[in-house]
């Protein structure tokens, strides 16, 4: 190890260089418990201390390389997280859409579990368009609501009892056999409120209520349907 | 009562006239605008303090309100506080009685607006006066 | 009521058999009495038999508001005209249901149009 001069003592040079080594593995250490890893030690010797300090170097190689791999996973995670909000804002879009099917006539399918929340988000945008578009009818059909309870109609009859208040009439339909079980059992009244069980019936109804009906009309390819004979 | 983890006075109004009802609950819709209070949450807090002011003025001829913002288990709110050195009400659970009702004319319109806020909360001492809260939480 | 500042009254204005009301600022307990007197007396020397009140500008609607609204619909179908209240804006609609305010006799319209077709509508129903 140490050159000594007399037997057992070390040289002053040996000291002072073994002082020096203990001060920079001290201000090494240091660095690495501030997280700053990207330290390592000078090593010149080729003594029992300078494999420690070889160690040490190998230690702070395998930490730094630790940091950056935890840095790494956790900006992942951050994106991945940032994916789910913004994927889950456009499911909150989508799951509320009110659609414009002609003049006066709004359609709002509603599709999934309807809670507090969601509810608020449906009726506000339900309001909201009725008064931009001036349409004086909604059909908000149900098809897709697998579950109907009580605070579920609860909101709904607040949705539609609003839409009345504001000039508009509003049409629950797809209510399936099931559905009209349970409302019936939970109790819950739905008199001034249309009902029809399906979407079909519910356009059929609005076309009729907004003085209109569907006819078929001749193709061009196709000869005129006879004329019946006038009663005489 | 609801007690605030910490409140922030924003506003301290007299209600003398007939006219301050009107004034004071544009304040409040103001200040819950201020502080992003949605259209729909103005137009319940700014109801809900109408009901509570009119009480007010009519039964106890005026009073004072107070318009926070406070901080309530860590949420923050809006918080409308009338207090008013009027007759007191005499049975507190007939007033926040549902089907008291608010279309023929008896009513005192607490029961209305307490559904239009997260807490009303009311304190009454027939001969000393009436303090009533009306809390919404802020988004 | 005569002596009040012309800012504070709310005009009536007629339209044929109708009367049309335009309620455009938040008003105070005494515009609001005022104004259910002022509407009932024009029904009268009008002989309105329909009446258009458009609250497409009011903020808000509280159970006084609402006392006074019904209150016009119930005297005003005591003296044969019917009442079409226009252009409710969706939060005051949702606050009004969350209140429990029912209001009686009233019909509601979009917007003034729609509302002058159903007051016509209701007067060839009731001579029907």
């Amino acid at each position: 190890m140490a050159q000594t001069g007399k037997a057992g003592k070390m040289s002053e040079r040996t000291i002072k260089n073994l002082h020096q080594r203990l001060n920079q593995l001290e201000d090494v250490l240091a660095s690495a418990a501030a997280m700053k890893l990207n330290v390592r030690l000078e090593v010149t010797e080729d003594d029992e201390l300078a494999s420690t300090e070889e160690a040490i170097n190998v230690l702070l190689e395998d930490f730094s390389a630790l940091l950056e791999e935890r840095k790494r996973a956790e900006a992942e995670l951050q994106e991945r997280l940032q994916t789910i909000q913004r994927q889950q804002e456009a499911i909150n879009e989508l799951s509320t859409p009110v659609i414009k099917v002609w003049e006066g006539l709004l359609v709002l399918p509603i599709i999934g579990t309807l809670d507090s929340q969601r509810t608020q988000r449906m009726m506000e945008s339900l309001l909201q368009q009725i008064v931009a578009t001036g349409s004086k009818m909604a059909i908000l059909d149900i098809t897709g609501v697998p579950v109907v309870d009580t605070m579920v109609a609860n909101h709904l009859i607040k949705t539609i009892t609003a839409a009345g208040l504001m000039g508009a009439e509003c049409i629950l339909s797809g209510i399936s056999p099931n559905i009209a079980q349970t409302i019936v059992h939970l109790g819950i009244d739905l008199t001034g409120i249309k009902t029809k069980s399906t979407m079909m019936e519910a356009m059929r109804y609005a076309i009729r209520a907004n003085g209109q009906k569907i006819v078929n009309v001749a193709r061009a390819d196709q000869p005129r349907p006879q004329e019946a004979p006038a009663d005489e | 009562m609801i007690v605030p983890d910490h409140e922030q006075v924003l506003d301290r109004l007299p209600l003398k006239a007939e006219i301050d009802i009107v004034y004071i609950r544009q304040l409040v819709r103001q200040r819950g605008k201020e502080h992003g209070m949605g259209l729909i949450d103005q137009t319940r807090i700014t109801t809900a303090a109408s009901e509570v002011l009119r009480n007010m003025y009519v039964y106890a001829k005026g009073g004072e309100t107070t318009i926070s913002l406070v901080s309530v288990k860590g949420r923050s709110g809006l918080l409308v506080t009338c207090r008013d050195q009027g007759p007191g009400i005499r049975d507190i659970q007939l007033a926040l009685q549902d089907g008291y009702s608010t279309v023929n004319s008896l009513g005192s319109g607490l029961p209305g607006a307490r559904r239009l806020v997260d807490c009303l909360e009311l304190e009454s001492e027939v001969g000393r006066g009436t303090t009533v809260q009306l809390l919404k939480y802020l988004p | 009521m005569n002596d009040r500042p012309a800012a504070s009254r709310i005009p009536i204005i007629k339209i044929g058999t109708h009367l049309i009301v335009p309620i455009q600022v938040d008003m105070t307990d005494q515009m609001v009495n005022d104004l259910q007197i002022n509407v009932l007396a024009a029904i009268e020397r009008t002989g309105a038999r329909g009446v258009l009140i458009d609250i497409s500008v009011l903020e808000m609607v509280d159970s006084f508001i609402g006392r006074m609204l019904s209150g016009i619909a119930r005297m005003a179908s005591v003296m044969d005209a019917a009442v079409v209240i226009v252009g409710m804006q969706p939060a005051v609609a949702i606050t009004l249901v969350e209140l429990g305010l029912e209001m009686k006799g009233i019909d509601y319209a979009l917007n003034i149009e729609d509302g002058m077709v159903l007051l016509d509508q209701r007067l060839q129903e009731s001579e029907a």
